[in-house]
């Protein structure tokens, strides 16, 4: 199992484009951050996961210059974004959890509101609102914002996100409201955005989500980070020199315990004629040898690639048990 | 270096207040009654000049000279908008609270709050700028009354003097302060409540209580419990002729003209006794007026009030600033500057505390809803 807090280095050639150095965030004494380091690249796609309460939200917060850290700093595009917050907004495109807009105005009204906030020329505004309504699916809806179903806000937003061009995307569980053809509209614009060179942070509880769109991921357990890398090296850190071991048998006799050094445990289930076994090393050679001797033929005996979910499952144990 | 925030900010308010069903329906009765009670004024204000011409034509001689004070004031037309005082300070009011009592809540509520200040804009922008929007849908809303108010008088043939438009823009000057008094303490209870609708009765608290019960404190029995009871009378003496023999009599000061009840009293002694109470009454009376003076620059109402009535009515204002009564109008001061100009400045100066009081309040009130949002925390 990997350790705790880890961070796998990145690339030196590449530029950070996010970067938190020792970040922490405390309400009333209690972290809800805590001293968080974290790098992210220019041109990622990152995902930060973690349960309800990890910190993730307040992370974010902290990234847009909405709240100030209790302690360290972090940095968008090299600027301190506490030092720099207007600099750093215009760098940044952000949907919020719940995103919200103004129900008395349409999505253009919206958005246009949204464009002038950010300094942008009229004739700019214009063709950039055409732009993202086509990119998120709003075109042809002329009806005020407050008539929208939760799923059309949400598409709203990330037209929003993406108004100014940002170099960096940030989207707090962006997929909460979709439907699946939100979903997969919000992969597509989401896949653009990254192959046009924009950083996105996606942060959300649900790890498919982030599987399907990010490269890259943290793991945030209790405001602490638990560990940060690509998908294969979490998986790297995460499952070590374990192997697991699926074992289905023919006969009716039940397997034997096997006294295999390397067996870190053995789960057995339909009257032992299957077992699951984790060892610190590829031990399938042996086992089936000991199940021949004891004339049990063997059906099965297969080594399984940790999935996604073992993998953030086992590190989130790993921080809950700390 | 700003950013264009804070402009962009106040346009948005401002066309959210214009379009807003409630501020059409609060500004509709306030217009429609503000344009009544102005026709009515202008029909009074005709009936006192045919008067005044009439006893011009009718007094002369002697007579002249003893009527010329009362009547050397000629009817102003100004004096039509002192019918529009009561109907600002009872429906204005709440068209201020109107306006912003959910300005800052409904951006909780709606959420677009936290997607407002991730823009490139600084948090003080945003409170700024709906305080702007709200000023000038609240001037636009008073230019259409006043500029109304002014066509009419016009289409009737009364063309203000210089002076009389001065007073009309200080008229409408103090009722834009005072409705953004009003705006100003919703925007501070918007600022601090949960959702809108607490907002709404926090405001309205504040706003009754500062517009009824503040005036219904300095009166009556409140007063008593703050300053205390009135000094005592020492009663009531009567100057009585005892016989002193066969050929004289002598004048003594009994208590009582009841000849079964009645005790001589030392006349020194009394008189003694009434001095030390009329110096304590003196004392006492000018500490209630002080304490009820006190209390009154508290309400904005009562200050605009004032301030309006002095302005819009002459008479009122001479014998304010000769007795410094409120509801007196006596007329007994001696040197009245001919400029009518001057004496506005005169008067201005007089109620200058009540105008300092009047703008208190609302810079008061935005201060703390300014600092309560830039001390919001948004999670």
């Amino acid at each position: 199992m990997g350790d705790i807090g880890i961070s796998i280095p990145k690339q030196r050639n590449v530029a950070l484009m996010i970067r938190c150095e020792h970040l922490t965030k405390t309400y009333n004494g209690v972290p809800a951050v805590d001293d968080l380091c974290l790098d992210i690249q220019a041109g990622e796609t990152f995902g930060l996961l973690g349960p309800n309460g990890a910190g993730k939200s307040t992370t974010i917060l902290m990234l847009i210059g909405l709240i100030e850290p209790t302690a360290g700093a972090c940095f968008i595009d090299d600027l301190e974004v506490a030092k720099n917050p207007i600099e750093v907004k215009h760098r940044i495109g952000y949907m919020p959890e719940d995103v919200g807009f103004y129900a008395t105005l349409t999505a253009e009204e919206n958005l246009d509101y949204s464009a002038k906030l950010y300094g942008m020329g009229a004739d700019k505004r214009k063709e950039r609102i055409a732009y993202l309504l086509d990119l998120v699916g709003l075109d042809n809806v002329e009806k005020d914002v407050g008539d929208y179903s939760k799923g059309m806000r949400q598409r709203l937003g990330l037209a929003k996100a993406l108004i100014n061009e940002p170099k960096v995307i940030i989207l707090d569980e962006p997929t909460a409201n979709l439907d699946p053809q939100g979903v997969a509209d919000y992969r597509r614009i989401i896949g653009q955005v990254a192959d046009e060179g924009t950083t996105v942070l996606v942060s959300s509880h649900i790890l498919s989500e982030v599987s399907r769109v990010c490269t890259s991921a943290a793991i945030l357990s209790r405001g602490r980070l638990v560990v940060s890398g690509t998908w294969e090296e979490l998986a790297a850190a995460a499952t070590g020199n374990r192997e697991n071991i699926t074992i289905h048998v023919e006969t009716h006799s039940p397997m034997p315990a096997f006294d295999d050094p390397a067996i870190i445990s053995v789960d057995y289930s339909d009257h032992r004629q299957k077992a699951k076994i984790v060892a610190r090393s590829d031990i399938r050679d042996g086992i089936a040898d000991a199940l021949l001797a004891e004339g049990i033929a063997v059906r099965l005996i297969e080594a399984q690639e940790p999935t996604l979910e073992d993998v953030f499952l086992s590190y989130y144990h790993e921080e809950a048990v700390l | 270096m700003r950013s264009a925030g804070l402009q962009v900010i106040a346009a948005k308010e401002f066309g959210d207040h214009i379009r807003s069903r409630r501020f059409h329906l609060i500004f509709g009765i306030f217009l429609i009654i503000a344009i009544v009670g102005l026709i009515s004024g202008v029909v009074e204000y005709h009936e006192n000049l045919d008067q005044y011409n009439k006893m011009q034509e009718t007094v002369t001689g002697d007579d002249q000279n003893y009527y010329s004070s009362y009547f050397s004031w000629k009817p102003s037309i100004i004096s039509a908008f002192t019918q529009m005082i009561s109907l600002i300070s009872a429906i204005g009011v709440f068209l201020g609270v109107a306006m912003s009592f959910d300005l800052i809540t409904k951006e909780k509520e709606s959420k677009s709050l936290k997607i407002l200040l991730s823009h490139p804009i600084y948090r003080d922008e945003v409170i700024n700028g709906k305080a702007l929007g709200g000023i000038a849908a609240i001037l636009l809303a008073l230019v259409i009354v006043f500029g109304l108010s002014l066509a009419i008088i016009l289409i009737m043939g009364i063309v203000p003097n210089l002076e009389e438009t001065v007073r009309i823009l200080i008229f409408g000057g103090i009722s834009f302060i005072l409705i953004f008094s009003t705006f100003a303490i919703a925007l501070f209870m918007s600022s601090i409540a949960k959702d809108s609708g607490s907002a709404l009765v926090y405001a309205m608290i504040i706003v009754i209580t500062l517009s009824t019960l503040v005036p219904i404190i300095q009166s009556g029995g409140v007063m008593d419990v703050i300053v205390g009871p009135a000094p005592e009378y020492p009663g009531v003496v009567f100057e009585r002729t005892v016989p002193m023999g066969a050929m004289s009599s002598t004048s003594v000061m009994v208590s009582s003209s009841n000849d079964d009840d009645t005790k001589v009293v030392d006349k020194e002694e009394y008189e003694r006794q009434m001095e030390e109470y009329e110096e304590a009454s003196q004392a006492y009376w000018e500490r209630r007026q002080s304490v009820r003076d006190l209390i009154m620059l508290v309400s904005p109402t009562s200050n605009y009030e004032r301030i309006a009535l002095a302005v819009t009515e002459p008479m009122y204002a001479r014998s304010l600033m000769n007795s410094g009564d409120y509801y007196s109008f006596d007329d007994t001061r001696d040197e009245i500057p001919q400029d009518s100009l001057s004496e506005l400045v005169e008067l201005l100066g007089y109620l200058l505390k009540n105008i300092v009081a009047l703008v208190v309040v609302p810079v008061a009130f935005f201060g703390l809803a300014w600092v309560r949002f830039m001390r919001e925390d948004v999670r």
